[in-house]
């Protein structure tokens, strides 16, 4: 009680301090207080973030309180490390350096017909797509700019089945598809189509033979990815398009975005009529995407875009010429590129996954082993995926797509691979790309490992597993009393 | 038949290819140009055919200049550094002289 009667008195012999030197007018320094009598006045409402928000007064003249921000000061802060190629790869310097004269100097229109700057910007397109083509081994008429792959996979499935809607109303997929593609098959299937989405085994791989039985005299296009976003899973693309000619009508489409750049591609020798590529998953700009349409035979498709016709008009709408010169560059690197970024990124692979696996036990790979180097999907059993991405601050990694990862439902990618729900639960994914070192590899294993071990020591589950006590066979339901 | 570079050349342009792929400023960058660097020329050193080696140092020096644009670039937007360099710089620091 004496305490507090004394800090009150304190308190209150300040505030009258303060108020009289504000009354006499003596002049005021950054940081002293202002009066008792304008405390009103201050107060900052409750809806405001945090403490440290300072509403300026008039009085203030533009003088902030706090020190201005420094240059120095930019870098003594440190970003985490960037381990999420799945998400978004960094735009390459050299595609940056090809993007820029279109993003300042040229920037034509690149559909003008009548004028030099609508030229150049076309030319540019014109050697854009052709760089395109041929990273996919396609002819340069087939590929379509687009706004990116979800733009592509909702153009393609939506447009070859509704083009066909007449004949045809059965569409496949995989359950492991894109949020995109499952998403437009179930617009699909309100609109009355029928969707068979096939399931696939326990390393990610569809069925061959179960994907001809589901093969139906109606069905107008198969839509299968080529390098799963989650898991890196390849599938048989050479197989699948071959078993596919053999059945007249039904066009096959494959969602590279994941691919393209990254694994030898080529439409022709895995008979593929349609294909999504995404420009910033090849270190390309975002924005951009790029459809594959075959002409001969020619696939016919409705458009989701109408407008001036262009690009063939299957999409409408001015090219932003920028993006389009900045995706031609980043397939130009990366077909020449290709097999010195895979060795790069199948060594660092190995080496994340053998010091991981040599240093912390219960750890299981997703998915089939011969996948992608560069997606590495591991379920570390027993530790939360959320807690364990929280405790490393260090490192930018993700438990799954980054589309789904505001959900906390365990990916349902994981469970179509039949991964037990605590084991999706646990599940973390590792995106190695082109420019990450070795060094960011033993960094992240380091704090993987201190991070796993921690939270594994304070799990009562571990504890258990390590007592020799079979979780599974607990009854967790409270007895009733 | 094309001349086929001098060493000198070959050194000159090598030496400048590093530095200027040092000199980016975000790390991943960096590291990136200078492994890549490295790897080109160690392809042309072991190159014996005139004709292709003429055609490498040419493609080299065309990189040379994409690659001095994109380092000041580079260093005009850097941001912060990366968990891992400090990382190092507290390892050299350790080691003395590094």
């Amino acid at each position: 009680m004496l305490s507090r009667l004394s800090r009150n008195a304190v308190q209150s012999a300040a505030i009258k301090n303060s108020a009289t030197r504000c009354v006499a007018g003596t002049s005021r320094l950054f940081v002293q207080p202002s009066g008792a009598d304008r405390a009103s006045i201050v107060d900052v409402p409750s809806s405001y973030p945090d403490d440290n928000h300072f509403a300026p007064q008039a009085d203030m003249l533009g003088f902030k309180l706090d020190m201005p921000q420094r240059e120095g000061k930019l870098t003594e802060k440190t970003r985490p490390i960037y381990l999420d190629m799945q998400a978004t790869t960094p735009v390459d310097p050299r595609v940056l350096d090809a993007m820029l004269p279109y993003l300042t100097d040229q920037y034509g229109n690149p559909h003008s017909r009548t004028h030099a700057y609508g030229w150049e910007a076309e030319k540019a397109v014109e050697n854009a797509r052709k760089h395109v083509a041929d990273l996919i081994g396609a002819d340069t008429k087939d590929i379509i700019f687009t706004s990116g792959a979800t733009e592509t996979n909702n153009m393609s499935i939506k447009g070859v089945a509704r083009f066909h809607k007449e004949k045809k109303r059965h569409i496949i997929t995989t359950q492991t598809e894109h949020k995109c593609v499952l998403d437009s098959c179930r617009k699909l299937g309100e609109e009355g189509f029928d969707i068979t989405y096939l399931p696939v085994q326990t390393n990610g791989l569809i069925d061959l033979q179960a994907l001809e039985a589901a093969i139906r005299p109606d069905t107008s296009v198969v839509s299968i990815m080529t390098v799963n976003n989650e898991t890196g899973v390849i599938q048989p693309i050479k197989e699948i398009g071959a078993m596919l000619r053999k059945h007249r009508g039904v066009y096959f489409h494959t969602d590279a975005a994941q691919a393209a750049g990254k694994i030898p591609l080529d439409v022709n020798e895995m008979n593929i009529d349609l294909m999504s590529i995404s420009g910033h998953k090849l270190y390309g700009p975002k924005g951009i995407g790029a459809a594959y349409v075959r002409r001969r035979p020619r696939v016919r498709l409705e458009p989701i875009i109408s407008g001036g016709g262009q690009e063939r008009g299957l999409r409408s709408g001015t090219l932003p010429a920028a993006l389009a010169v900045g995706l031609g560059e980043a397939a130009r690197i990366a077909r020449q590129e290709m097999a010195r970024d895979h060795a790069h990124i199948q060594k660092l692979s190995n080496r994340l996954i053998k010091s991981i696996d040599s240093q912390v036990a219960n750890v299981v790979r997703n998915g089939d082993v011969n996948g992608y180097p560069g997606c590495v999907n591991l379920s570390f059993a027993y530790v939360e995926g959320e807690s364990l991405l929280m405790a490393l601050k260090e490192i930018a990694l993700s438990s799954g797509s980054a589309c789904t990862s505001a959900s906390l439902e365990p990916s349902y990618v994981l469970r179509a691979l039949g991964a037990a729900e605590d084991m999706a639960h646990s599940s973390l994914r590792f995106g190695i790309g082109r420019f990450t070192t070795e060094a960011e590899i033993d960094f992240v294993v380091k704090h993987i490992i201190g991070t796993v071990t921690k939270l594994r020591d304070m799990s009562p589950l571990w504890e258990m597993v390590q007592e020799g006590i079979d979780i599974n066979s607990i009854d967790w339901s409270q007895a009733q009393h | 038949m094309p001349n086929p570079p001098s060493r000198t050349a070959l050194m000159s342009l090598y030496t400048s290819m590093l530095r200027t792929s040092r000199s980016f400023s975000s790390y991943n960058f960096r590291q990136y140009f200078v492994r890549r660097t490295k790897d080109t020329f160690r392809a042309i050193q072991a190159e014996q055919d005139p004709a292709r080696l003429s055609l490498l140092y040419s493609d080299a020096a065309k990189e040379f200049a994409v690659l001095r644009r994109s380092a000041i670039v580079n260093q005009l937007y850097g941001g912060p550094r990366l968990a891992v360099e400090d990382e190092g710089k507290e390892r050299m620091r350790e080691g003395g002289d590094t």
